[in-house]
């Protein structure tokens, strides 16, 4: 059952002519991630792997890519978590970096903090020998284009939220029983300047424990948040309930409570996964032994060789 | 339904000299959080009036009194949480801002956010037309000199936290006469982390007290963290426990004051 890696691209409303590039990257990232299990690494490597892939990838809200604040520019988010520690490192409203995960990783590793954010986290990135990277090359044409369609005063704001392009995350165990999560975003089209979503915050955007499993979380920022999402669903994995189960829950009750859709993937420390999400798509991948499992509508599940094909 | 206010002044070793400023400090707070559920305001409304107080006495580090970090200055954060409707509103290294409190209400009651950051926050504030406050008035004498003396230690990367960061935050739990819980929380050092709730599976058929008391002692155990929490539910019973040294905190449920700073403590005087 070990070791085992999914992925997702984030959960909403992707429209057709992306659906394609959505599910390509989540794929590539999927095997990036397996290829460092597989050869024996870390859960922790997997995942900000599979996410660094993702992105690097301007396909996804995260990175490259990014979604636009009300003011043009890009402020990200991200997270990686340790559940063999408990330990985290996270970023918010970081400018200029090309890979947050892997700063969010280095807060963890190299500071007794958990979350560093904004200027503090451009001055931590420095001391860490880290490029600052022009705005530009964050800036695709079509986060520009959303952008400027959502100054417009009608703008439908429901739709903006739901972001055709999403957050990214992945979760894994590892041949040795670890998990972990990380989880990247540009945050919401349009947001206020220095708005920070759920994504770097603990227990909402991701959470990682051995001895329950792993969660990365995506969707609409401020219900996850108000429901602690990720957290959630493991307690619901506590009292018994498997990665499926739990995450349908954990859906369901931020679905009803504060009406708000999302998605997740999620890992129990045994292997067993799941990829759930209330919204209309989450492009996903799962990656165990050699066998690639993919969606992204509602109830899709196909399987295939994780074997390149030549 | 009858209202309760519970507050706390930060779980740490609470130095004998400042002992009495912050046992009179979180009465205070109590009582003017109590004093705004008796008119039959929300608890939303009280656990605010109890931080602001908090914010506003020098002795606590949250608002005035807040520490400042390794570049001297004062950075702010504070979260404010609605039961009813479970919106929330926060915001992170802030600066300058006397009530970082009322600027976390803003943020759950004037935007469609639940956080805001740094100079977003900031902008915010100024939009809000909160008063803003220079560092200076913020951080007290001892503090100034406490960061000084700090200062001449070598600090690598990893040493960016300064052990004598301990002090901690303020904060307050009230249920109202309607049956509404709400939270509120305020500092100038620790960052604030919204704690994922202790949900609602294990803490059924168990009372509050043991509800906090055993999700403190997994953290001292998990992760070897000490610290303290107050809880309130929706049937009244309230709690306050802390696994530091001490924690000065006071709780008003209209038939008494009840508080204590030292483990095991629990005073009584009149509402």
């Amino acid at each position: 059952m070990l070791p085992v890696i999914v992925v997702h691209g984030g959960a909403g409303h992707i429209p057709k002519e992306r659906a394609q590039l959505s599910c390509a990257g989540v794929r590539e990232a999927a095997r990036g991630g397996y290829g460092i299990l597989r050869a024996g690494g870390s859960a922790m490597d997997a995942v900000v792997e599979a996410v660094t892939m993702l992105e690097n990838n301007p396909a996804y809200s995260a990175g490259r890519g990014s979604v636009l604040n009300v003011k043009g520019e890009v402020e990200m988010d991200a997270i990686v978590m340790d559940g063999r520690t408990l330990d985290s490192g996270a970023v918010s409203a970081v400018r200029r970096v090309a890979n947050p995960v892997q700063l969010a990783r280095l807060v963890m590793e190299k500071t007794k903090h958990l979350c560093l954010t904004a200027e503090g986290a451009s001055q931590f990135a420095r001391a860490m020998g880290i490029p600052e990277v022009p705005e530009e090359s964050f800036i695709t044409d079509y986060a520009r284009m959303r952008w400027k369609k959502n100054l417009a005063p009608d703008a439908n704001p429901v739709e903006c939220e739901m972001g055709k392009m999403g957050t990214v995350g992945a979760v894994a165990v590892d041949t040795e029983g670890n998990v972990a999560c990380a989880t990247s975003t540009g945050g919401m089209t349009n947001k206020m300047e220095g708005r920070v979503g759920d994504t770097p915050c603990i227990g909402c955007g991701g959470y990682a424990d051995n001895k329950v499993g792993a969660v990365s979380s995506t969707g609409h920022g401020e219900a996850i948040m108000k429901v602690t999402l990720s957290r959630l669903i493991l307690f619901h994995m506590e009292q018994g309930r498997s990665a499926e189960e739990a995450s349908d829950l954990g859906l369901a009750y931020m679905k009803k409570r504060v009406q708000g859709l999302g998605g997740v993937v999620t890992v129990d420390p045994k292997g067993a996964w799941a990829a759930r999400f209330s919204s209309l798509q989450m492009a996903w991948v799962a990656v165990q032994d050699e066998q690639l499992h993919y969606g992204l509508h509602a109830g899709e599940h196909f399987t295939e060789s994780a074997q390149e094909q030549s | 339904m009858k209202p309760v206010i519970v507050v706390h002044g930060g779980a740490w070793a609470v130095p004998d000299e400042l002992s009495k400023a912050s046992v009179d400090g979180v009465k205070a707070a109590a009582r003017a959080g109590f004093a705004v559920l008796e008119k039959g305001a929300s608890a939303l409304d009280a656990v605010e009036a109890a931080v602001r107080a908090l914010e506003d006495n020098p002795v606590f580090d949250a608002g005035h009194g807040a520490v400042q970090n390794t570049a001297g200055e004062v950075e702010l954060d504070a979260i404010i949480m609605d039961g009813s409707t479970l919106a929330s509103g926060a915001v992170s290294s802030v600066r300058n801002i006397a009530n970082p409190i009322t600027l976390a209400r803003a943020v759950m009651e004037q935007t469609e956010h639940a956080m805001l950051t740094d100079r977003g926050a900031n902008l915010f504030a100024e939009k809000m037309g909160l008063p803003t406050v220079t560092t200076e008035d913020l951080v007290t004498e001892t503090e100034r000199r406490e960061w000084e003396r700090q200062k001449s230690y070598a600090v690598g990367v990893k040493e960016l936290f300064n052990k004598q960061w301990v002090h901690d935050t303020v904060g307050a739990v009230a249920l109202d006469s309607h049956g509404n819980v709400a939270c509120a929380t305020s500092t100038g050092g620790i960052r604030h982390k919204m704690v994922g709730r202790v949900g609602d599976s294990p803490i059924i058929g168990q009372g509050v007290t043991e509800a906090v008391k055993k999700a403190l002692k997994y953290m001292g155990e998990r992760v070897q963290g000490g610290g303290g929490a107050i809880a309130v539910c929706p049937s009244g019973q309230w709690a306050a426990n802390f696994t530091t040294k001490r924690m000065a905190w006071a709780c008003v449920d209209g038939e008494a004051l009840h508080y204590g700073l030292n483990p095991k403590e629990e005073f009584q005087e009149a509402p």
